[in-house]
């Protein structure tokens, strides 16, 4: 088991902290290759109307790690924060650079590319605390390490909660 | 009845003496250099980040009250390095004029080990100061403990260079797209960049940039990438990979060399899914010996689960000598400096606390548990400097 996952087995959200996120997610994620500057990134806009049949297009609780969008988050949800998974908690300010993941929605079977950007300007909101590592790799990768502060480019850099913006389709380089 | 009972208190009072009047303002100090068993946990804050605290704990003590030492803070997700030469703490930290807001401060700050009171500081120009996850080598000594190393990512990285004489800058290094120093050489650094090489510096005897050279890859670390905490001694250092190999890199020249990676799983290791993982979790004893975490069932994103044993590995002959069956689930290990090293390893307990497990290293026989000692999340833990 994850060492922050444990830390939050005795918190109220023991039960959403603890499914079967690793499971659902395991080899699913889609290697990005190449440069990973947003701006940059090889994606093409995903439909608001994509979704299986009998299923929402963006299943699941944004207030659980198993959320499919968190496969490569680590910190705490702002959607448990007075935010959500797309917006900030009221004054905080959300950071322009990021970290990226990319994620399969179980919805569409598609992989999406997914920016964490960083609320900042308050201490640890300090509860929904995830951290899934799909694709993580150490610093040396910045954009791809879920393990800095990406409070970078705000007026404070202090980190208070995380999101996951759908940036767009990954392209996957297999097919 | 009565009489008898004031007879008993006046019995009382006479045997114990009336307590003298004691003085006030006194303030204890510690040893330098700190003894062998103590050790130093690096509390990251996790949830309040601008009040971290590094705690000097006695491994050896068996209540909370004798473990106690003393502690310093560092201001959020400060970097720690210590010198025993100069029997200094270093910090390297943020802070902000109004707490959470307002003007950015980035210092380094001195601390005497005695009286873990602060004795200097250098400010560090630009707000680029590293901050996450604590990593030891975002903060590091070379050459002979004159220089300090700070990290920096904003998130361009560079590093600064403190001279620890003159309490100055001595300069600022860019090292782009590469992270964290490993000391190399007789004055310089090595950092790890993006496409698996080394970039090396080397500076001069006033720590201004004299030499710098970009290696080339020793491993497809888009295949199976290396972790960026090595175990190092001597001028050595061990770089797992997620996958289980070990790449050897030799720090002792003014360039980092890498060697040869080997395996540190063999066929039914492999089978069972064991996996090298956790945060801080390899470190070197005295001897050189290798103290690595292992979970089982592992998987390409399992490079941060908690270990359920420790793996002893000799660097020489390249086995696996021992395996150490863990208390709790471990994250991060450090092991003492001496000849009878404590392995600490730093876990989670039934409830999700964080503990620190001190184990005799050479048995692996469990000794006792650090608790309850005010730190939230000691991500890492430092030896006595």
């Amino acid at each position: 088991m994850n060492w922050l996952d444990k830390l939050m087995e005795g918190s109220a959200r023991r039960v959403a902290q603890h499914s079967s996120r690793r499971g659902v997610l395991r080899g699913l994620g889609s290697m990005l290759v190449g440069t990973a500057a947003l701006p940059l990134l090889p994606v093409a806009r995903a439909s608001a109307a994509d979704g299986a049949p009998g299923m929402p297009a963006d299943p699941g609780d944004p207030a659980s790690c198993d959320y499919w969008r968190y496969c490569a988050i680590d910190g705490f949800l702002c959607s448990c924060c007075g935010g959500s998974q797309n917006e900030c908690p009221p004054g905080t300010e959300m950071s322009p650079i990021t970290w990226i993941g990319t994620c399969l929605n179980p919805a569409d079977g598609k992989h999406y590319i997914i920016s964490y950007n960083d609320c900042c300007g308050k201490s640890s909101c300090g509860t929904c605390l995830c951290n899934a590592n799909k694709i993580d790799r150490p610093i040396y990768r910045p954009d791809l390490s879920n393990d800095l502060n990406w409070c970078l480019g705000t007026k404070s850099a202090i980190y208070n909660c995380s999101t996951a913006i759908v940036v767009g389709l990954a392209i996957d380089p297999k097919k | 009845m009565k009489k008898w009972i004031g007879l008993l208190l006046l019995g009382a009072a006479l045997v114990h003496a009336e307590l003298p009047a004691e003085k006030t303002g006194i303030i204890r100090t510690l040893p330098a250099p700190y003894p062998p068993h103590w050790i130093l946990a690096h509390d990251g804050a996790f949830f309040h980040m601008s009040d971290g605290k590094v705690v000097v704990l006695d491994a050896d003590a068996e209540t909370g009250a004798a473990q106690y030492k003393g502690m310093i803070n560092h201001g959020f997700m400060g970097g720690f390095a210590t010198s025993r030469a100069r029997k200094e703490l270093y910090v390297s930290e943020s802070f902000y004029s109004r707490g959470q807001r307002g003007e950015r401060t980035d210092v380094f700050t001195i601390y005497d080990q005695s009286t873990l009171a602060p004795t200097g500081e250098v400010v560090l120009p630009g707000g680029k100061r590293f901050s996450g996850l604590p990593q030891v080598h975002a903060v590091q000594v070379i050459g002979d403990d004159r220089f300090a190393l700070s990290f920096n990512f904003n998130p361009g990285s560079s590093v600064w260079v403190v001279d620890l004489e003159k309490r100055a800058i001595a300069t600022e290094v860019p090292i782009p797209g590469c992270a964290l120093m490993y000391p190399t050489g007789k004055r310089g650094f090595s950092s790890l960049c993006a496409d698996g090489a080394f970039f090396s510096v080397q500076l001069d005897e006033n720590g201004k940039l004299k030499k710098e050279v970009r290696g080339k890859p020793a491993l497809d670390v888009e295949a199976d990438p290396l972790f960026e905490k090595p175990a190092r001694h001597a001028g050595m250092g061990w770089f797992p990979t997620f996958g289980g190999q070990m790449l050897p890199v030799d720090f002792r020249g003014d360039v980092a060399k890498p060697g040869k990676p080997w395996s540190l799983l063999d066929a039914a290791d492999r089978e069972a899914g064991w996996r090298p993982g956790g945060w801080q979790f390899l470190d070197t004893d005295s001897t050189g010996r290798i103290y690595m975490l292992f979970h089982v069932k592992g998987e390409k994103s399992s490079h941060q689960d908690s270990g359920t044993e420790a793996w002893v590995f000799d660097p020489a002959s390249k086995k696996r000598e021992r395996r150490i069956t863990l208390k709790h689930p471990a994250m991060s290990i450090m092991l003492t400096r001496d000849d009878k090293p404590l392995m600490v390893a730093v876990g989670n307990n039934e409830t999700g606390a964080f503990v620190l497990d001190v184990y005799d290293a050479l048995s692996g026989q469990w000794l006792r548990t650090l608790a309850d000692f005010g730190a939230e999340t000691p991500f890492l833990v430092f030896p006595a400097p």
